[in-house]
């Protein structure tokens, strides 16, 4: 199997004198995995996913993307290919559009074709907004809501993983399930690999799932 | 036209009728203010005699060594006021501000005194320092502005400019609206000046030449000149810093480094 990221000895410590958040970490995540991470508050799961895409540097260790170290990928590069989506969904000013669109505005998604109003109104339905148009306001969503479409815009960057932090936590039952239900189909028909840190007892209805646990600094996988 | 008036001591003294005022009143309505009023007379009176001293001194030693090295204290003087003004400890930004404040004004006071006065020598104190007295005063209040809000908005945006670094935004891309906004802010006074300027106001520079004797047309036109300065100064130096302050906000990986408030 295609190993897609490798974590090698990785330690990792907020502040140059305080102790260590986990040490001599290793993993390996293999291309279409569909991977949890779970532990208690303050364990490290967030980081480890914000490590992968550098939003934190590590004290030692390497991080290995299709075998290329991450310190030596460009930042915008490697993030395009390993996106993170944060715990509280973040949306600019301005409509669904602009908010979906967004990469397509940078330098590094520049080259890239940005998908037409019918692509985009197709995949607002996959990702249970019906209902909802493209020249509305995004500010006036609910959070479920733009959770899904936080993820749907993420796609639409065309990444290789997705690093996904408690996607869920401020959900309701109805609107976890369609969150989960959405990162599993990306899963298993279009074949992203998914890191998911969670708290609940969800485990994923897909072939290639593992679940990780967070214990004393130490990950300890199935 | 051209004879100044001279303020004698007793006709000083007599001015000092306006701090008896302002103290009567804090006494009066309880405001609490007669401390400072009073620390406020003793730092104007000794401040500006001493300041008068050391430029008679100046013009008089007419030596470009020390107007230089004048000009130099008056931009140090000035970081430490920004300084208090920001209270931010964890990004250092006083060295990269220093020295764009030191060339920025340095090249926009030479501008003004060589090429628009057309003054000889350029650096001819008379001149120089109180173009670059000007200069400093105004954009240093600029800088402060926009430095405070960078610090504040990187805070305040963490989140926003953070979602925006992963979908592939560099760091100049994720934090353009910041950057925007924060050099706005510094360069909005010097643009309302020029609005209000002659209706609104008369230009503290301008009414001192007036008062010193100049003819008005020829007090305008250094007001003028000096407006001028004070926009492309504060545009200058407040684009330069903020560029620089943006960047120590984000390290090697183009990760956000500013912590949350």
């Amino acid at each position: 199997m295609t190993r897609l990221l490798e974590l090698r000895d990785l330690s990792f410590g907020y502040d140059k004198g305080s102790p260590p958040v986990f040490e001599r970490l290793s993993l390996d995540v293999a291309m279409g995995e569909f991977l949890i991470i779970k532990g208690p508050s303050g364990s490290g799961k967030s980081t480890l996913l914000r490590l992968i895409c550098r939003l934190n540097t590590p004290r030692s260790g390497a991080i290995l993307f299709r075998g290329r170290n991450t310190a030596e990928i460009p930042p915008p590069e490697l993030r395009s290919k390993v996106t993170y989506v944060p715990q509280i969904p973040q949306m600019i000013d301005g409509t669904i559009r602009d908010n979906l669109l967004l990469s397509f505005a940078f330098a590094q998604g520049a080259q890239k074709k940005a998908p037409d109003d019918a692509t985009l109104e197709r995949m607002l339905d996959a990702f249970y907004l019906q209902g909802v148009t493209l020249a509305q306001s995004a500010s006036k969503l609910s959070v479920g809501q733009k959770q899904r479409l936080s993820i749907m815009r993420a796609i639409l960057n065309e990444p290789d993983a997705l690093l996904l932090d408690e996607p869920t936590s401020a959900l309701d039952a109805e609107s976890a399930a369609m969150v989960f239900s959405i990162i599993e189909r990306l899963n298993t028909d279009e074949g992203k690999t998914v890191l998911m840190v969670t708290h609940s007892d969800y485990q994923p209805d897909v072939p290639q799932a593992r679940s990780c646990t967070f214990r004393n600094g130490n990950l300890e996988c199935a | 036209m051209n004879q100044i008036i001279e303020i004698s001591i007793p006709q000083l003294l007599l001015a000092l009728l306006f701090i008896v005022v302002a103290q009567a009143t804090s006494f009066v309505h309880k405001l609490g203010l007669n401390r400072d009023i009073s620390i406020g007379t003793v730092r104007t009176v000794s401040q500006l005699f001493v300041m008068g001293y050391a430029l008679t001194f100046i013009f008089g030693a007419q030596n470009v060594w020390l107007t230089l090295g004048i000009f130099v204290v008056m931009v140090f003087s000035a970081v430490f006021i920004v300084r208090g003004r920001v209270r931010e400890k964890q990004i250092a930004y006083e060295i990269p501000t220093f020295l764009t404040m030191l060339s920025s004004y340095f090249l926009t006071a030479l501008f003004v005194s060589w090429l628009v006065i057309g003054v000889e020598p350029w650096w001819e104190p008379r001149y120089f320092i109180p173009t670059a007295g000007m200069v400093i005063g105004n954009s240093m209040s600029a800088l402060a502005i926009s430095i405070e809000r960078m610090f504040s908005q990187m805070r305040q945006q963490r989140e926003l400019v953070e979602m925006k670094l992963c979908l592939g935004a560099n760091y100049k891309e994720a934090s353009r609206d910041i950057f925007k906004g924060a050099v706005k802010a510094g360069m909005i006074p010097s643009i309302n000046a020029m609005m209000g300027v002659g209706l609104v106001f008369i230009p503290g520079m301008m009414s001192g030449q007036i008062l010193a004797g100049a003819d008005p047309l020829t007090a305008i036109r250094y007001q003028i000149v000096v407006m001028f300065m004070l926009v492309g100064s504060t545009a200058m130096s407040t684009i330069i810093v903020t560029h620089i302050i943006r960047r120590r906000c984000f390290g090697e990986s183009e990760e956000l480094v500013v912590s949350a408030e």
